[in-house]
Parts: C-alpha cells; structure tokens; sequence
C-alpha cells in the first residue's frame, strides 16, 4: 500500500531528523570551550522534587559526582511536575518507590520510606531551597534533607527537624516568604528546557532523566571538556 | 530436548513493536535465558498511544534523543526509523505471537525491531514484513495467515490486559516472581535479583578458560 507525502514525513523523516539533530555536538562542545576562555564553570541544572525518591538518588550521587570538576550544580527544586492529567501518575509514584529502593541499593543505601510522599507535605522544603542562593551550603542542605527524607526516617515529615539542619547550614532561620514564586520559577525554566518530571538534569543543550542515567551526566561533562581534575 | 534441565522459573517480558526502549532492550532480555535458569517468556502488547495514553510531544522527542544516546552506548544501530504504529504495530504482534508458537520469537522479534527503528522498515507493509519473517526463519505464507488469526489476535490483547492489570503503563517491562522492573536500564536490578534467587547457571569450562 503506498504511502502518503505526509505519513511518510511524520513515520520516517521526523524521527530520522530529530535524531540526526541531536547527535550534531559541535555546538554545544564550542559552547563549552568558550565558556572555558572567558573563565566560566559548567552548569548542570538539576530540577528535583523532595517528594520525589529517585530525585533523592539523583541529587546525592549528583553532588558527589560533580566533585572534582570545574562544574556548578544548580539545584532548582519543584512541586509540580508529571505530564497533565496522567492517569498513570499515583501508579508512577508508587512503582517509584520500589525503583529508587533498587538504585539506592546500587549505591549502598537503604531506602527507609514504604508508601509515597505527597507533594505538599514537602513543599516547604522546595520553597525554602528554592528561595536560597546556589553553593555550597545549598547542596549540603539538599543532600542532607533527603538522605534524611528518604533513607533515615519513614512516616510524617518532621519539619521542626528540617529547619534545625536549614539553620545549621545557612546560620540563619528558615526563609518567610517568596520560595512559592521561586518554586514556579522553576517549574517555568523545567518546562522551557523540556523535561517533564523529575529528577531531570539539563547539561548544556541535553537533557537526562538524572536517577536513571548518571553516568551518562558525567560522559557529557567529560565530553564537554569538564573532565575530572587530577 | 538438548541436556539443558527443565526451567521452572519464568521472566515476563512485556515487550512493544513501537517502543524504542523494548528494542534496546531485547538482545539482552532474550539472553537472560542463557545465563540463568529461567524461561523468558515473550509478552507483546498493543502500542501505549494506541490504548489511548497521551504521549506528549516533549516526551516523543526525548525518548528518541535518548534512545539514540542509549543505543550508542550498546552499540546498537538506531536512527533510521519507520514508526509502526497502527497497522504496522499489530502486524509484527501478530507475527509474534505465530514465532512463539514455533520457537522463533526470539528471531523475529529481534529482527522485526531492528528493521523498525535501525532499517525503516515499513512492516505495515507485506513488502516490508516479509524478509524480515523469513530472517527470523519463519514461513511467509504461515506468517500472513498469522495476521488473520483471531486466536492469536486475542492473545495480543490479553498480554495488553495482563500489563493494565499489574498496574504498569509502559514497557519494556520485567517481571520476576512478582517483582517489576520497568525499563531497559533496570535488566542489571533484574540480573540481581535472579543471582539473589539462586537461578544463575554455572561458567561452562569452556567459557571460564
């Protein structure tokens, strides 16, 4: 049976052209280099939420393996994510716990939590880290909350214990107001970039699912010429 | 029967013709047999935009990106790729589930995936469908009969059903004593716990030497 001018373009030429686009690395590559020359680091953006357990597998491992490297990780929690009226999303959240209990695993880390969080019994947690400067103390504080989150504690979410470790790390008290529209912030640039659910990693031009796909983050690095520093 | 002992242990492998992912997938899906004592048992079932789940555009573009950059590092060709869903999508599954019944599905569905997403294999087509049968060692004339099977078309939707009914929505899909693995990415949590279950064969000498 021939085929039509248009079945044609949409079941051959399309998906041939988009992956033929996304293996052109001269861009992004050049990009890089120049971004070396004028003194600049790496960037990886990753969008996470605290509800979200292979966020937590994505963040820990991701702090650590940017160590080492002249590259920033920019953490830009959520609360929002998913595709819209998915009616697979309370399947997706559950299943998710059983796959980040076997990527902790690969890790050597046991995950504590059995039922799923609800968004907003962490979206505090967002808010304030949303509304903090990028560094140092914003990693630590991350990493921190969710290895507690997710592989210390099961049960309610203690938020008296978080803005004790939010105080420890910052020497401050826990921020008042804002981190909503810094949380929207970031789900507007999540959605810009392209990703669509969390934990989801933007690295100069690509974008990975981060829990499921780490090192393939630092083979783009290394790729990009930020490689590990010896 | 060829010396190897009886397997009683079984891996589902929930498998669709239009997913990227089950492609990359079945080289090593299909070898899990070889290294450990289990039957991998073929399980097609109907395209997920065909069951009327919304797949967002984002998402279509990310997968292919991604399964490019997947297969890149399995050394798998991919990138010249006929979509088959529709008629396309059914056909293989039909031609499948015929393979299953004579031994071949293996074949077939290695063959049937890499025409479809490393060779633009129109396989909606008897053009397109036909070498691809007869690679995979199966008879043409038995194979077109198999795209008129109503049996064999009710099995498709079973192994569609059975999916919905464990509460998964994509593929590829593993199960393993009632454990899920969802993803090309997680066989190595599937391997672990196969090893964990006692199931993994012993090194021949031969390929210990």
């Amino acid at each position: 049976m021939p085929t039509s001018p248009a079945d044609t373009i949409t079941r051959r030429v399309a998906p041939r052209a988009v992956v033929a686009l996304s293996q052109v690395g001269w861009p992004s590559r050049l990009g890089a280099a120049t971004r070396r020359k004028l003194g600049r680091r790496g960037r990886v953006e990753l969008f996470f939420a605290f509800d979200d357990p292979c966020s937590a597998i994505a963040v820990i491992d991701l702090a650590a393996r940017v160590e080492g490297r002249d590259v920033q990780l920019l953490l830009k929690p959520v609360v929002g994510r998913g595709i819209a009226d998915d009616p697979a999303v309370d399947l997706k959240r559950r299943y998710a716990i059983d796959d980040a209990r076997r990527l902790g695993r690969r890790a050597g880390l046991v995950l504590s939590r059995h039922e799923p969080l609800a968004a907003g019994d962490t979206a505090f947690l967002a808010e304030w880290a949303a509304s903090a400067p990028q560094g140092p103390a914003l990693t630590r504080f991350c990493v921190q909350t969710l290895l507690v989150l997710w592989f210390e504690t099961d049960g309610p979410v203690d938020k008296a214990a978080h803005a004790a470790a939010w105080r420890d790390h910052f020497g401050e008290e826990t921020p008042v107001a804002g981190g909503a529209e810094c949380v929207h912030r970031n789900e507007r640039l999540m959605r810009r970039r392209g990703p669509y659910d969390t934990p989801a990693a933007w690295v100069h031009g690509q974008w990975f699912f981060a829990h499921d796909r780490l090192a393939q983050i630092a083979a783009r690095l290394d790729d990009l010429g930020w490689t590990v520093r010896p | 029967m060829d010396g190897q002992a009886l397997t009683s242990a079984t891996v589902d492998f929930f498998f669709s013709f239009r997913s990227p992912y089950s492609y990359l997938a079945g080289p090593r899906a299909f070898a899990l047999g070889e290294r450990f004592d289990v039957e991998v048992v073929f399980r097609g079932v109907i395209p997920m935009a065909m069951r009327g789940q919304s797949v967002p555009r984002e998402k279509g573009l990310h997968t292919l990106r991604d399964a490019k950059r997947e297969a890149n590092r399995l050394a798998m060709p991919f990138g010249r790729i006929h979509d088959p869903i529709g008629d396309g999508a059914i056909r293989c599954l039909l031609v499948a589930e015929h393979a299953v019944d004579v031994g071949r599905e293996r074949e077939f569905v290695l063959e049937a995936s890499r025409g479809i997403w490393a060779q633009a294999a129109d396989v909606s087509s008897d053009a397109g469908l036909r070498p691809i049968c007869e690679r995979a060692g199966l008879s043409w004339r038995d194979c077109a009969a198999a795209l008129d099977d109503p049996d064999l078309r009710a099995r498709v939707d079973a192994d569609t059903a059975a999916l919905a009914q464990l509460g998964h929505w994509g593929v590829p899909v593993f199960v393993f004593a009632g454990e899920l693995f969802w993803g090309q990415d997680r066989i190595e949590d599937l391997e672990i716990a196969l090893r964990d279950a006692g199931l993994e064969r012993p090194l021949s000498p031969a390929a210990g030497a």
